[in-house]
């Protein structure tokens, strides 16, 4: 934790400003995410992050974070004991993955412009990214546009085989409209394409199968295509009732890729008023995805080129409700935490049709921070 | 491109602009796309790692081992 804060602190989110001692407005937080899934691995992050208004219109910030992941990861799927279930083989999984993202941007009249960088470092894995985006205001402020371009070059490696050292390249853009509708209503939508090529493979994965005639037992490494085009369509709503002092928060997500996976993503949160200084925001996640062209937790015959049976490219559904709560202190300071329960399962997938062999994931999350503006 | 021109038309609609003086209600933290940032970025990482899908209406974020 202490590493974690030091980082925090030289981070020019932070220091830079200082100097310059133009600081107008801004926060700086720490948040703590504990993650725990049934039977499986248990995440801790700590995250530090911090957002100020400079003079002259300059904005900076930044988060800096720290992944502990701890358990059990299934690497095979394997029908040994009748039907394909998922296979702890390796050691425990003791993990850590280093991130910091940094944005600058500055508003020129009805224009802002926006750099970012961002990086994270685990022992298998490295990626670094930076992003551009441009915003117009229109209509007098009534309408945004947004533009962005942004590229991640990654490094897959792997803790089993030293050797392994291959690239992944991304390219992504975004269009997006903010309109305000009225008083107390805004809604945003963004157009969001991902063109990526390298290496997709899940070194750690394999798949075993036995067939009922006596044979030869099937064996796969995670063979997966070496690229990945994508598409996501999000819309978000915001709608205030004065009257109950609250307001209606709603999201969709449509997303389809390459793969042959289609997604929905949809939720929506009430957060309420209370008191002045508290609020609470219950919410309801759902998800539903088809399933890879090339996911089967079995290996066909004759096996295919590229198969994967990680089923997290199966067709499942997920449930997930959370609770929020969030105390404002009139000094500036912010406490707030949130738990939740994730339910990713077949039967939840819609309209029926979820993955056969699909095995139900069970998850409970809670974040707790405090933040404080100056 | 269907959401294209739905997109389009959402741009163009005849709402009538509110002006600055109107907008106490919007500018309510609860009002944002990026209420309570720290918050809202971890909860989404929970999910990240457990789904096909992706994207978040950002670009320039890193990725991840994890998927």
């Amino acid at each position: 934790m202490a590493a974690l804060l030091k980082a925090a602190l030289a981070l020019p989110v932070l220091a830079l400003p200082a100097r310059a001692g133009a600081i107008e407005s801004g926060e700086v937080g720490l948040n703590i995410l504990g993650y725990k899934e049934r039977g499986l691995m248990r995440v801790t992050e700590p995250v530090a992050w911090g957002r100020v208004e400079l003079a002259d219109g300059w904005e900076v910030k930044g988060s800096a974070a720290v992944d502990i992941v701890t358990g059990a990861s299934p690497e095979l799927v394997t029908n040994v004991s009748g039907k394909p279930v998922q296979v702890i083989t390796g050691a425990s999984v003791d993990d850590r993955r280093t991130i910091w993202d940094l944005k600058v941007s500055k508003r020129l009249g009805e224009w802002t412009l926006g750099v970012s960088g961002a990086r994270s470092s685990e022992e298998d894995y490295l990626s670094r990214a930076y992003g551009l985006e441009v915003k117009r205001d229109l209509n007098d402020r009534n309408t945004t546009l947004t533009a962005g371009f942004g590229r991640a070059a990654d490094r897959v490696r792997s803790h089993d085989d030293p050797t392994l050292d291959e690239p992944r390249d991304t390219r992504e853009y975004l269009v997006g409209l903010t309109q305000v509708i009225s008083p107390v209503t805004v809604v945003q939508t963004s157009l969001q394409w991902g063109r990526g090529e390298g290496y997709y493979n899940d070194p750690y994965r394999h798949t075993l199968t036995f067939y009922p005639e006596p044979s030869v037992p099937a064996f796969a490494v995670d063979t997966r295509p070496d690229h990945r085009n994508t598409f996501a369509w999000i819309t978000r709503y915001r709608h205030h009732v004065a009257s109950h002092n609250g307001t209606f928060q709603a999201e969709y997500r449509f997303y389809r890729d390459d793969w042959g996976i289609h997604a929905h993503t949809a939720e929506i949160a009430w957060s309420q008023g209370v008191g002045g200084v508290w609020t609470l925001r219950p919410a309801l996640r759902y998800y539903t995805q088809s399933q890879a062209d090339f996911y089967t937790p079995l290996i066909p015959q004759p096996q295919p080129a590229i198969l994967s049976s990680d089923q997290r490219l199966a067709a499942f559904g997920g449930l997930s409700p959370s609770l929020r709560a969030q105390y404002q202190h009139p000094g500036g300071w912010r406490f707030e935490g949130t738990i939740g329960y994730i339910e990713n399962a077949s039967r939840f997938h819609a309209g029926g049709g979820g993955s056969e062999f699909f095995e139900t994931l069970r998850a409970y999350y809670a974040i707790v921070g405090v933040s404080r503006t100056f | 491109m269907r959401v294209a021109a739905a997109l389009l038309l959402l741009g163009l609609c005849a709402c009538a602009p509110v002006a600055p003086y109107q907008r106490g209600y919007l500018a309510r933290p609860d009002m944002g796309f990026e209420e309570s940032p720290g918050m809202a970025k971890t909860q989404e990482k929970v999910f990240v790692a457990k789904e096909a899908a992706s994207g978040s209406g950002n670009v320039g974020g890193s990725g991840c081992g994890c998927n």
